[in-house]
């Protein structure tokens, strides 16, 4: 059982690290590289807690996780670079160093906030909640403190493997949940792939802050 | 048929109500004959004033009052759209101030709400300046029946919860507050109402004046009424009653005449007009009974009531502390300054506009009344004559109401008495007549032209004199350098206006800033506010269980 706490929470630590990293990174290269690694730690999470729960769900959840962000999405996002020519430093709307520090405050609400609450249920459960919703509310910064159109998908699907890492923790989890969440993801991005090809048609960049000026501006 | 459910609706006649129905009868009907008959609104405004008299709940009562507000508002859109914007935000304001008032139990609280919202609806300052914007702008007989009938309602709301429903929890700050706020009307009423160019809004400031009168009488009654003074009580109630008679008959007769006047001539400004009295003779001597009304002559319909208020607040500073006696006072000083501005206005009304001469070819060609609206104001003129010569009469009838009002309260006997008064005038003029026909010289002589105040015509006017007369503006400038740029400020603004619209204006401007800004916002800004809202969230959460 030892074993099973300890493995699950190192899983959930490098996630929560890869997330973290995230915000420090200015190249989308690497932003999706470390989107990858956290997916494929999220699989092996998910399978594992499969193994230890003997949930047949969580191995599929797994396969899922693996197959889909993993190694899909990142190839996507890859051939979006390459095809738009984007190997270049990413605009931050926030600097480097104060979005990070907010990024550690938010760590800390989240610790204040999950484990005061959870107290009555199982110190796994806790644990991990406490780094799934770290996750969630780090992805959401990015794409807050970030102008690309790309930067804001990853830290938008950044914050989906949050979800899902909070849904395997969970014992009994639905696994038509999970698979659902999974599917959303998968569409969000297919859509949010046209409309970068629009935005890219119209504007020849996916810098936003060009469009954000026309708003000011125009309306 | 409306009213809440499981109660229904309640409908209650008690001598209040029964005073102030009195009261809106004769100018609903001289209204009607003014030319009103025909239109939906007006009757649909005459229905829920009386609703809102008749009604036996609060919920009938605040019913009627927004029916009579709606109503209004639409009689005014047809007059003119912006002041009616301005008037439905006040109703508006009247209503969210009274709801929660009907409501509330006997407290202090409710009735600085009450006073807010009926005193927002009756013109009280400082919530007066959208009267003297809304009055004048629809036809002329419901300008008198809001002027004369709506602005008494809410009067009426005023006394019926200050007096009756909220008077267990009774404080004698209550009646400060009504003296203040009343105190303020009648100066700021009476001082515009002399040096408005426009005839109409003259006498919608007038009608100011007249409101702060009503509510100084009813402040009195009510602090005495806490502090248990029967003497003081009877008078204030006693004056501001009478008060409201009298200025429900002249008010809506004036205005009435106001409006044929600007049917005969085309205009209401009073720099255009002059000399009506010789084009118009009967409608300017009903013109005259409403002014010396207005006026508070000795022998008019508003002398007594103004002789009652004075007599109870010199009677209110004999007594008290050091501080009471200071403010009564004060009280007694701005209300001699009221009637001697509300005196100015009324000569400036009558002399301007209607002796001298005419200031331009219209009111030259001016013809006499038409048979409706003369009718009506002969109805109100007629009116007018008892309640001038006898009001001690009157009073003994509003007995009842005061009782009502206040059980204890005392009602001494008047002692003014207009009709020997007027008796002994008639002898003394019969005297002096019969001196002259017997003594005085016979025949026509002639003296060398003084010109009657007028001064030598320049060369270049077409008309020779009329515009070497002193102007409708010209009148009143002693009174604008004395007392208007002190008080008004520089352009003759009302101090409500500038003190409280227009900081409620700026900050509706910022208001509307912020909304355009979050309106505009980009969706990264948008999502960071969501962020924020969740992450203090989740610090609340975490902050509150961890302490």
């Amino acid at each position: 059982m030892s074993l099973t706490f300890s493995l699950a929470h190192l899983m959930g630590g490098i996630i929560l690290l890869c997330g973290f990293l995230q915000l420090s990174q200015r190249r989308l290269a690497a932003m999706i590289t470390l989107y990858q690694s956290e997916a494929l730690v999220l699989s092996a999470a998910a399978l594992w807690q499969g193994f230890a729960q003997h949930e047949l769900a969580l191995y599929l959840t797994g396969l899922i996780t693996f197959a889909l962000k993993g190694l899909l999405l990142p190839w996507g996002l890859r051939e979006i670079v390459q095809r738009f020519g984007m190997i270049r430093a990413v605009e931050t709307a926030l600097p480097m160093a104060v979005s990070m520090i907010f990024g550690l405050a938010l760590i800390g609400i989240a610790v204040l906030v999950v484990l005061p609450s959870t107290e009555a249920s199982l110190s796994l459960t806790r644990e991990d909640l406490a780094i799934a919703l770290s996750v969630v509310l780090l992805g959401l910064l990015l794409m807050i403190v970030r102008r690309n159109a790309l930067a804001q998908i990853i830290g938008f699907l950044s914050m989906e493997n949050g979800l899902v890492l909070a849904a395997i923790g969970m014992p009994g989890m639905p696994f038509v949940a999970e698979f659902s969440v999974a599917l959303l993801v998968l569409l969000a991005f297919l859509v949010v792939g046209v409309f970068l090809l629009r935005i890219r048609e119209h504007f020849d960049t996916l810098d936003l802050s060009g469009i954000e000026q026309i708003e000011r501006r125009g309306r | 048929m409306f009213g809440l459910p499981g109660h229904g609706m309640q409908l209650h006649l008690d001598a209040l109500s029964i005073l102030f129905a009195c009261i809106l009868l004769p100018q609903t009907v001289a209204a009607a004959l003014a030319g009103m008959r025909g239109s939906i609104a007006f009757w649909v405004f005459v229905l829920g004033m009386a609703l809102t008299l008749a009604a036996g709940d609060g919920f009938t009562l605040i019913f009627g009052f927004e029916l009579m507000s709606a109503a209004s508002w639409l009689l005014v859109m047809q007059g003119d759209v912006k002041p009616a914007t301005f008037y439905a935000g006040v109703a508006i304001f009247s209503g969210a101030c009274l709801i929660p008032a009907i409501f509330l139990p006997a407290s202090s609280l409710a009735f600085v709400l009450v006073a807010l919202g009926a005193g927002a609806k009756a013109g009280l300052a400082p919530l007066h300046s959208w009267l003297p914007r809304a009055h004048p702008a629809p036809p002329a007989g419901v300008s008198a029946l809001m002027s004369g009938g709506m602005v008494k309602i809410a009067l009426y709301v005023l006394i019926r919860y200050g007096f009756v429903v909220l008077a267990p929890a009774q404080q004698p700050w209550w009646g400060t507050v009504l003296m203040v706020a009343g105190a303020a009307s009648v100066l700021v009423g009476a001082l515009r109402a002399v040096l408005e160019v426009d005839l109409k809004t003259a006498l919608a400031c007038s009608t100011v004046e007249h409101v702060g009168l009503i509510a100084v009488g009813l402040g009195v009654a009510l602090r005495a009424k806490a502090l248990g003074d029967a003497t003081l009580t009877g008078l204030g109630l006693e004056a501001a009653l009478l008060c409201a008679v009298a200025h429900g008959l002249f008010k809506p007769l004036l205005f009435i005449g106001a409006g044929e006047v600007k049917h005969a001539t085309g205009t209401l400004s009073l720099n255009w007009l002059g000399g009506l009295m010789r084009g118009m003779p009967r409608l300017g001597a009903l013109m005259l009974l409403g002014a010396a009304g207005m006026a508070a002559l000795p022998l008019g319909p508003g002398f007594a009531p103004e002789f009652l208020l004075l007599h109870a607040v010199i009677q209110a500073a004999a007594g008290g502390g050091i501080l009471a006696r200071i403010g009564f006072s004060a009280l007694l000083a701005v209300l001699g300054l009221g009637a001697a501005l509300a005196l100015a206005a009324a000569v400036r009304i009558i002399g301007i506009g209607f002796l001298g001469r005419p200031r331009s070819l219209h009111a030259a060609a001016a013809e006499d009344a038409r048979r409706g609206p003369f009718i009506a104001m002969a109805l109100l003129g007629a009116l007018c004559v008892p309640v001038a010569l006898l009001p001690g009469l009157l009073l003994g009838v509003m007995t009842p109401v005061i009782r009502l009002l206040a059980p204890d309260a005392d009602t001494p006997p008047l002692t003014y008495a207009p009709l020997s008064l007027l008796l002994l005038a008639l002898l003394a003029a019969l005297a002096a007549g019969f001196i002259q026909t017997r003594f005085g010289v016979r025949g026509l002589r002639e003296v060398p032209a003084w010109h009657g105040g007028f001064g030598r015509p320049p060369a270049w006017l077409p008309f020779g004199d009329p515009h070497t007369q002193p102007s409708g503006a010209g009148f009143a400038e002693p009174v604008a350098r004395v007392l208007g740029r002190g008080l008004l400020g520089a352009q003759g603004q009302d101090p409500s206006e500038h003190f409280l619209l227009g900081p409620l204006l700026r900050g509706q401007r910022r208001a509307v800033r912020l909304a355009e800004r979050v309106r505009r916002a980009t969706i990264r800004e948008r999502l960071a506010f969501v962020f924020a809202a969740l992450v203090l969230f989740l610090l609340a959460l975490g902050l509150g269980q961890g302490g």
